[in-house]
């Protein structure tokens, strides 16, 4: 065993972490609070080592691992790195928010492990150089997000939301098993630098299988039926989570992957592009006249995968670094507004107890700092601009219509077109919190008390609304980031 | 950075001061608000005209500050003759609807919040029209929009309104959209973000590209314009809309889209690339004129007539563009002004009626010149104005209009139908002023008294309009150099 230890540092903490948290607060019967601010300790210990890790290896990729057929072998990956972080970032404001929004749930214990065994799989699937460790983490995410979907198992549309997750995922785990069954045909082993120096036509088809176990996993239309039930059954953080950050990221991976297995960037891009116009089109459609919010943003979530296919496929299709980077920053966009807009939603389901925007009418006279950040979300994924959205969008469409590609047209003005119908959907939600008849919020279960939303959930939607902003007012520091990221690429 | 620069600067800082004082004032009286947002405001319409001798000696005044250093974007605003005719333009109307506002209902509560963004739909205005970079056009151009959807949605007649406020966001987002593939196909092609560099360099992209992006601008900012058929936004949201906003919306921001037709695709393409599109211009400028007279004739809402009216008047704007000669151009932008402040003075005319006698219906209301002297006269002037009687000022723009039409070199018919068109415009405003202020007073009108806030205002416009008109001499110098700009001058 050789290499820096410094390489599997974070996945350390987080796996170490889970099991001591779990146990500690078991035995130690700690609060939900406590657990939560524990868990935010460890997750921060990894982010640290996560971004200590970026720079320290400035370029130059550290491994960790058993270096000997089957060996378990961790490879620093700077892409990988970007993703995570941001998830490790989005990981540590969900739990903050959890101190208070499993405040009522007895079972908190679970929650937090599964959260950091969740993350630890992520980066895990970035790191690993061996196909079957990645099969196995894959399936580790499954588990555990399937456990978190389910986690308010006595509602029936909790518990149909996992086993739809945890059945439509191994689907997906299950058609890359099949492809590593093929890449042994052909290669005789699972090591993917292996792999990648004899690519031949089993490896290809090994590739095209996880191609779409990958696309199950990330909601790429037509796999995306688990998409509305799974969010809009999940609790708001988890959901947060889910369409926040990793789903979005299952599309780096299934990159980075699909292209060491054999599959041409120009193939993979192209398949990407092609079906981006149907998340793009079929999310902001489905979008329209949604009355439960969580499903709402679940089919714009659809779109936004839409959104980062198309780019990232122009980026592979014609291997345009600029490209590449307008998708990593659409990746962070997406991350913070989308998050934003599940905790904002949980949070009117915490003090409502409905997840229903007509329900919500003139909640502004009661809670309007809730309806600002809410509506900040909205404004933000609609692309309106000065926000974090609009930024995105611009990058987008420079980096698109800088290629002159008339398929790169075409997907701009679908994207426009998107974007317009997108309207439809997020206007009359933002509208409908400010819009009352007279009286105010006429919400039949509400006691007349104005309900205080509590500092553990106010921190992270408030930090988030911030970087909603500050992202669309400065994105230099965070385009810096990308540059070197982007200069790091070694698998493009 | 000089003293100029900083000045210029302070046109959009001072209105921001504004909202800022106004949104941490929350229990600022609507007097007291109205105090903070007519300073800013005055501000922003005194800096301009400080800068007007500079401008008079040739200079340019810009002001630049980096933003996005990675995307080559900047905070850099510029002054020359072309902004300064449609800053002031907006900037004046805009602190006339802030004075109306004043002896009207609208704003009493939440005062704060509601001249905080007529601030900033003004700042979105002047922002669009000084604005150097493309990224920052873009920014001013939707904070116009946002905050004037904000408005009607927050203040607005009716239960309709959520309804309309999203047709209209939509509609005309869908016209910035178009802009917005331009501004950003433009900047990756010629790889800056500089109006003023683009304007010097657009002739060199590919002339299948430079068509392309002229029929996109073109479209885009007639949705702003409400030019038929892409006006269906604007007859509802002018009538649902607080009367203030409704004036600012129709005075001022109808104009910002003949303003990006100048700035963009005349100012950036040879005029042998606009020549293909120019009598479809003028074909639609013609329809619009006549299809906007003929549904104000048509209409019963009196707001609804005035509003239609915008329509009308913007065809002639269009043709007059469309016409691709000196006159007519200078025309159109002559015709900016002097349709501004035609419109705040009819539209504020109507504020009145509803105000004193809370109806809407031209069928219902009658004689009210026996009791709104004031009124009547001011009616009377704006009824003339808009009918471009001599020596009132839109009778300057129209001759210029109808004289570029002529040397157009398309058939003088178009212009004779526009000429004829106009009649239209006679009728529905002789309709409109005598329907409403002539014959016997309509029984079971109950009539209140109309503050000095809103007769003084509109007095004031009579008043402005009657000496624009009659000295037409620095406005026509003023659109001259304006149009000097778009076709390459320096200031």
């Amino acid at each position: 065993m050789s290499g820096s230890i410094e390489a599997i540092l974070p996945s350390s903490i987080l796996i170490l972490g889970a099991f001591g948290i779990y146990l500690a607060a078991r035995f130690l019967r700690l609060s939900n609070r406590v657990e939560a601010l524990l868990t935010v300790a460890v997750i921060s210990a990894a982010l640290i080592g996560l971004l200590t890790l970026g720079k320290n290896s400035n370029g130059i990729l550290s491994i960790y691992g058993v270096f000997e057929p089957g060996g378990i072998q961790y490879q620093v990956d700077v892409v990988g790195n970007y993703i995570t972080a941001t998830s490790f970032f989005i990981g540590i404001l969900i739990t903050i928010y959890s101190g208070e929004y499993l405040s009522k749930d007895p079972r908190y214990l679970l929650y937090y492990p599964l959260i950091m065994l969740t993350l630890a799989g992520l980066l895990g699937m970035f790191y690993t150089t061996d196909l079957f460790n990645l099969f196995l983490l894959t399936e580790l995410i499954s588990i555990t997000a399937s456990a978190l979907i389910a986690f308010r198992y006595k509602k029936e549309i909790s518990i149909k939301a996992g086993i739809k997750y945890l059945i439509m995922s191994s689907l997906g785990t299950m058609i890359m098993l099949f492809g590593i069954y093929f890449i042994l045909q052909g290669s005789d082993t699972t090591d993917i630098s292996e792999i990648s120096m004899n690519i031949n036509n089993f490896s290809r088809i090994g590739a095209g299988c996880f191609l779409a176990g990958f696309s199950i996993k990330a909601g790429i239309v037509p796999l995306h039926t688990w998409v509305p039930e799974v969010y809009s059954g999940a609790p708001s953080a988890i959901s947060a989570l889910l369409a926040g950050v990793i789903s979005k990221s299952m599309l780096f991976v299934m990159a980075i992957v699909s292209i060491k297995l054999g599959l041409e960037p120009s193939e993979l891009g192209l398949y990407l592009v092609s079906f981006s116009f149907l998340n793009m089109f079929i999310g902001s459609v489905r979008a329209l006249n949604q009355n439960n919010i969580r499903r709402f943003l679940s089919f714009s979530s659809i779109a936004q995968t839409g959104y980062l296919m198309f780019i990232m496929g122009i980026g592979f299709y014609l291997q345009i670094e600029r490209a590449i980077a307008a998708g990593l920053f659409l990746f962070l966009v997406i991350a913070v507004t989308k998050c934003l807009a599940f905790l904002s939603a949980g949070i009117y389901e915490y003090h409502f107890d409905t997840g229903y925007i007509d329900d919500l009418h003139g909640v502004y006279t009661i809670m309007p700092m809730m309806a600002y950040f809410f509506s900040l979300a909205l404004a933000g994924l609609a692309g309106i601009p000065l926000l974090a959205g609009f930024t995105g969008k611009w990058l987008v469409f420079s980096a698109a219509i800088s290629t002159g590609e008339p398929f790169a047209i075409l997907g701009v003005v679908i994207f426009l077109i998107s974007t317009i119908i997108g309207l439809g959907g997020y206007l009359p939600m933002i509208v409908k919190q400010f819009r009352s008849s007279g009286n105010g919020f006429e919400f039949p279960g509400f006691q007349r008390e104005l309900p205080k939303i509590s500092i553990w959930m106010s921190i992270p939607v408030g930090i988030l609304s911030i970087l909603v902003i500050v992202i669309g007012l400065f994105p230099s520091p965070l385009l810096n980031i990308i540059n070197s990221v982007i200069n790091w690429i070694i698998w493009l | 950075m000089n003293f100029k620069e900083i000045l210029l600067s302070g046109i959009t800082i001072l209105p921001l001061v504004g909202v800022i004082i106004l949104l941490l004032w929350r229990k600022a009286s609507k007097n007291q608000a109205a105090i903070i947002g007519i300073i800013s405001e005055g501000c922003a319409l005194i800096i301009p005209i400080f800068l007007l001798a500079n401008l008079q000696s040739g200079e340019t005044i810009q002001f630049s500050l980096a933003w996005i250093p990675n995307m080559n974007i900047s905070f850099s605003l510029k002054l020359d003759w072309l902004a300064l005719v449609f800053l002031i333009t907006e900037v004046l109307v805009t602190l006339v609807a802030m004075i109306f506002s004043l002896g009207e209902k609208t704003g009493e509560k939440n005062s704060n919040h509601y001249y905080a963004l007529l601030l900033l739909f003004s700042l979105g205005m002047s922002g669009t029209t000084l604005a150097d970079d493309v990224f920052l056009f873009y920014v001013f151009w939707e904070l116009m929009l946002i905050a004037s959807v904000l408005l009607i949605l927050i203040w607005g007649y009716g239960e309709d309104r959520y309804r309309i406020a999203l047709k209209y966001f939509i509609v005309t987002h869908i016209g910035s959209l178009l802009v917005l593939i331009c501004l950003i196909t433009m900047y990756v092609n010629l790889g800056s973000a500089s109006i003023t560099e683009l304007t010097t360099q657009a002739s060199a992209l590919p002339i299948q590209m430079q068509t392309i992006l002229t029929i996109f601008f073109i479209v885009g900012f007639c949705v702003k314009m409400a030019i038929f058929p892409l006006h269906i936004w604007l007859p509802d949201a002018h009538t649902v809309a607080p009367m203030p906003v409704t004036i600012i919306l129709a005075a001022a921001m109808l104009s910002m889209g003949t303003y990006g037709i100048l700035r963009y695709p005349i100012a950036f393409f040879s005029l042998d690339i606009m020549q293909p599109f120019a009598i479809w211009l003028m074909v639609a400028g013609l329809i619009s004129e006549i299809y906007g007279a003929l549904m104000a004739l048509a209409e019963k809402d009196v707001k609804r007539i005035i509003a239609y009216s915008s329509v009308s008047q913007m065809g002639y704007i269009l043709f007059g563009i469309g016409s691709l000669t000196e006159q007519g151009m200078v025309g159109a932008i002559m015709h900016v002004v002097y349709h501004a402040i035609v419109k705040a003075l009819l539209f504020m005319v109507v504020g009145i009626i509803i105000a004193a006698t809370k109806e809407r219906q031209i069928e219902k209301l009658s004689g009210l010149a026996k009791i709104l002297p004031v009124t009547t006269v001011c009616a009377a002037i704006g009824a003339l104005g808009i009918s471009g009687m001599p020596p009132l000022g839109i009778f300057n723009s129209e001759w210029m209009i109808f004289a570029g039409g002529f040397g157009s070199g398309y058939s003088p018919l178009l212009t004779i139908l526009t000429l004829m068109g106009s009649l239209f415009t006679v009728v529905y405003a002789l309709r409109f002023f005598g329907k409403i202020f002539l014959g016997k007073l309509s029984p079971g009108i109950e009539l209140k008294a109309s503050p000095r806030a809103l007769i003084i205002p509109t007095v004031a416009v009579t008043i402005f309009l009657i000496v624009e008109g009659l000295l037409p001499a620095s406005l026509l110098s003023w659109a001259i150099q304006g149009l000097a700009v778009v076709f390459g001058g320096t200031s």
